[in-house]
């Protein structure tokens, strides 16, 4: 729907969704299972291919070159039918940002310009994690010519299927962090089972520990933290515009049930207590495309100032989308909690996208911190 | 000062004295055993949570993912061998006569670890209590009797409880609506017994349940004049089970879907209908029917609301023992102000909730369902008087109809209306706060928590799964906050009318 507000993003919104009706619809349950089930290894196959998994990655890189609003035209879009591959374009996008804020076109170049399957393509990220704020980072140490990580990585997205990973590490008890790449096949590296998450089942991630893994230092030591904070207004964007997708999508499953069911001898959506949860759903739907477009705007016009509105509008978007999603469920009933819809489903996704980039309290105190400059 | 007439008529004005504070009247009446029994029930859940239901609630958890045909038959024996399927059946029945209330508590303990396993164990009490409500002693008495041999003979027998329908869920929790509505579970009365034909959804527990109560309409056109209350047995002819559903959360706690074709129930497992409550009472059937849902769920949902106290709690606790081990830049986040502020208002969160189903069980207790158990004389004979004597001289006379015609008049012909509004407002009130206040607080502790909370081996996620639930049935939270309106506050207004929208 962002491409309502904008008609440049129309055609990345008419793939994502030509792209969702086919590989997704109908299917969300089943993809959904992983990791008791399979993993819908064809779906991100067909994802590389259509460029989804480097949206905003130069074309001279491997990538499609967009900007942060085609970017969000895609998340929204696919999200609202499934916000899994939607987490894995999340993070493939975040680790590409990173590279380029830490001018590392070189690594990029080597991972994503000579990629030829999706496999290749991918690479892993701590997504639920703003590094800064984590105390626990594994520790690096220079070894050689290059430098060694040990200690653990929890939620590592991607990490069961991606070859590489970027990974924040601290030197020693120092607080200033730096990104490395590392290879996942490693002989240092141990990979636990998919962990088993609250949602976005098919976006996996696993707890890895590291010992003494060889890793290629990113940027320049020390300014992880200033790279992750030039990429945080666009990725806070990004994920709130998953989020957008996802109430969407709840909305469009809600009104549709709320026009069939019958209750009491009526439609439900005539009985104004249900039109009220139906009317909430909407104004927070709206609202968070407005939020998502407005950011989008001033982030591709390179307006200033809007770092903290960004992370401001997603910390909105979240909160608003984790309730929508709740009265989403509450429109079926009792079927609202049943895997047979998409409902349930969604009230888990909304959740584990708004834990996106960090913990939310976290978030709220680094937005006033920005602010007020105390 | 003012004269007691005076006084009366103050606090006869809205809000009425008697339906805002029912502890105040209530608690000095309670009977002093009540506390040492619930103390006692409240370290037996804990000793359960330590023993069994902590152990393997997010085992179990992670199991029905892997295997989604999972049927907690396994929990049930457990349950079992515990005695939780006889604690709360009065010792006139056989069984061991914990006092109702007490069951709230217990509800919030096991609540706090695991949901589903509480549902395990608590919904065989809603089938309880459709048993006990329909007034009918002789058929109250066989098959709790039934449960009561099953704990000791270690073959577990249960009772599920089935009103909802493919197409009528709030429909049939008021009256109402289910005229309105398209129920679709028909009763024909034959020679000798009804003949059954439709289908059940979302039936707790259905699958591993011994007995069904289930309701079905004589008129399709007029079910709430028309309503029979059957006991059906698993295993009769007619009576299949299709699936269970793959839920959300609480999933070791099954919900089936029932098929009823051409399903002859004998007379003697006929609970009510039409003809039976014709002798013991003239009021309009109607009002007899919405009394008895009334009976029914204002027992039941106070219960709910203990559920959702039980994950406020569980949220809670797993929050204050992760702000008690994570630090964030270097300091533990429990030293963190925010995370206090925020630990205390889950905790507050947890507190009110426990006052709203303890006042709805005062008024439950006093002016609901179970009233007579909880006269102190009432009391102290049941508890005291031994079991033998229940069993071979009360025994028999709830086999006698004039038993059945007695607990009738006493239940629907004179109960008062303004306790049944009283209970069934307070248990829609109890059960829409607790269920709510749970959901908040899962909420915060997953926010609380950050990537930590989204991961099932933290068991908070889970929580907030399994809590959604209990937002959703015994009467979505829409209807419920209807329900008090309608119960509290409609009767102070004159024009108001509920259920009656225009469109
Ligand atoms: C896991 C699970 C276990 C259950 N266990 C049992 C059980 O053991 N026995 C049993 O009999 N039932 C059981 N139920 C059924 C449960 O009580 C119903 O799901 C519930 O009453 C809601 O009915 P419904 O699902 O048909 O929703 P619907 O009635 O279709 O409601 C859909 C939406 O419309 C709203 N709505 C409907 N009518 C009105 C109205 N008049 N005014 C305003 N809003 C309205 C509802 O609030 C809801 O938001 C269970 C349900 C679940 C999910």
């Amino acid at each position: 729907m962002l491409s309502s507000f904008k008609s440049e993003w129309k055609p990345f919104e008419d793939l994502a969704r030509s792209f969702a009706a086919k590989e997704l619809a109908g299917k969300t349950e089943e993809h959904d299972r992983y990791p008791f089930g399979e993993f819908f290894h064809d779906v991100l196959d067909k994802a590389y291919e259509v460029g989804f998994l480097g949206i905003m990655l130069p074309g001279e890189l491997g990538g499609a070159g967009g900007g942060i609003g085609t970017l969000c035209t895609v998340l929204a879009a696919l999200c609202r039918a499934d916000s899994s591959p939607g987490g894995i374009v999340f993070t493939n996008a975040l680790v590409q940002k990173i590279l380029l804020a830490a001018d590392a076109r070189d690594i990029a170049g080597e991972i994503f310009g000579r990629a030829s399957s999706a496999g290749g393509f991918l690479a892993a990220f701590p997504s639920y994690t703003h590094p800064a704020h984590q105390d626990n980072l594994p520790e690096y140490k220079r070894s050689g010519r290059g430098y060694s990580l040990t200690g653990p990585v929890d939620l590592l997205v991607l990490g069961g299927l991606a070859r590489r990973a970027i990974i924040p590490a601290r030197a020693g008890s120092g607080r200033q962090g730096s990104f490395f790449l590392i290879d996942l096949d490693h002989k240092g590296v141990s990979k636990s089972e998919p962990v088993f998450t609250l949602g976005m089942h098919a976006c996996p991630a696993v707890d890895v520990r590291l010992d003494r893994v060889r890793a290629r230092l990113i940027g320049e030591e020390g300014k992880g933290e200033e790279y992750f904070d030039r990429v945080l207004p666009a990725m806070h964007v990004a994920a709130a515009a998953m989020n957008a997708g996802i109430m969407r999508g709840a909305l469009d499953e809600a009104l549709a049930y709320a026009r069939e069911r019958f209750q009491g001898g009526r439609e439900i959506i005539r009985w104004s207590e249900v039109s009220m949860l139906l009317a909430g759903m909407a104004v927070k739907a709206d609202a968070a495309d407005m939020c998502v477009t407005l950011a989008c705007q001033a982030l591709e016009q390179g307006e200033a100032g809007w770092s903290s509105r960004c992370a401001a509008a997603a910390l909105h978007v979240h909160e608003i989308a984790c309730e929508a999603v709740t009265d989403g469920v509450q429109v079926l009933g009792g079927n609202g909690y049943m895997k047979d819809y998409g409902q349930e489903k969604r009230f888990r996704d909304a959740r584990q996208v708004q834990a996106l980039l960090g913990s939310v309290p976290a978030r709220k105190l680094d937005l006033i911190r920005k602010v007020s400059g105390v | 000062m003012l004269s007691s007439a005076e006084v009366s008529n103050r606090l006869s004005g809205f809000p009425r004295f008697e339906d805002m504070s029912l502890s105040l009247p209530y608690a000095p009446r309670m009977p002093k055993g009540m506390v040492r029994e619930t103390r006692e029930v409240v370290a037996i859940a804990r000793t359960f949570n330590d023993e069994v239901a902590r152990p393997r609630a997010l085992e179990l958890d992670r199991k029905t993912h892997e295997d989604p045909g999972y049927m907690p038959r396994d929990l049930v024996e457990l349950a079992n061998r515990w005695g939780f399927y006889t604690m709360w059946i009065p010792r006139i029945f056989g069984g061991r006569g914990y006092n109702m209330p007490s069951m709230s508590y217990f509800a919030e303990e096991v609540g706090s670890v695991c949901l589903g396993i509480m549902n395990v164990i608590g919904v065989h009490y809603l089938g309880v209590a459709g048993v006990v409500a329909s007034a009918n002693t002789r058929l109250a008495k066989r098959i709790l009797g039934e449960v009561v041999r099953g704990e000791k003979t270690g073959n577990p027998c249960l009772i599920a409880l089935a009103t909802t329908e493919p197409g009528a869920g709030t429909d049939v929790e008021e009256v109402e609506l289910v005229d309105k509505g398209r129920v679709a579970c028909h009763a024909r009365r034959v020679r000798g017994g009804y003949v059954v034909n439709g289908t059940k959804v979302f039936i707790s527990m259905g699958h591993v349940s011994t007995w069904t109560v289930l309701y079905a309409y004589e008129d399709l056109k007029r079910p709430s004049e028309t309503t029979v209350g059957l006991m059906v047995k698993t295993g009769t002819q007619g009576f299949s089970f299709g699936s269970h559903e793959n839920k959300m959360g609480q999933r070791v706690c099954p919900a089936s879907v029932l098929v009823f074709e051409d399903c002859f129930i004998p007379d003697d497992q006929v609970l009510f209908s039409t003809d039976m409550v014709r002798k013991f009472t003239k009021k309009p059937i109607r009002e007899v029917a919405q009394r008895y849902i009334d009976y029914v769920v204002g027992a039941t949902r106070p219960g709910v609301c203990a559920f959702g106290v039980g994950a406020a709690r569980g949220a809670f606790e797993t929050a204050l023992k992760h702000a008690s081990t994570t630090t964030m830049n270097g300091t533990l986040l429990i030293n963190h102000e925010w995370v206090q502020s925020m630990l205390a208002e889950m905790y507050k969160n947890v507190a009110l909730g426990r006052l709203a189903y303890t006042e709805a069980n005062y008024a439950n207790s006093h002016r609901g369902l179970y009233k007579i158990l909880q006269l102190k004389p009432v009391y102290y004979y049941l508890r005291l008087m031994p079991q033998a004597y229940f069993d071979k001289v009360i025994g028999p006379m709830l086999e006698k109809d004039y038993s059945t015609r007695l607990m009738g008049k006493l239940s629907y012909d004179w109960a008062r209306p303004e306790d049944q509004r009283c209970c069934s407002g307070w248990a829609s009130l109890a059960k829409v706060a607790g269920t709510d206040l749970g959901v908040r607080n899962c909420q915060m502790a997953i926010e609380l928590m950050g990537q930590t909370g989204l991961r099932q081996d933290a068991g908070v996620e889970k929580m907030l799964r399994d809590i959604k639930l209990l937002q959703i049935y015994e009467g979505t939270n829409q209807l419920n906050r209807l329900n008090v309106f309608k119960c509290l506050i409609a009767p102070e207004i004159p024009q108001a009318r509920v259920f009656e929208e225009d469109r």
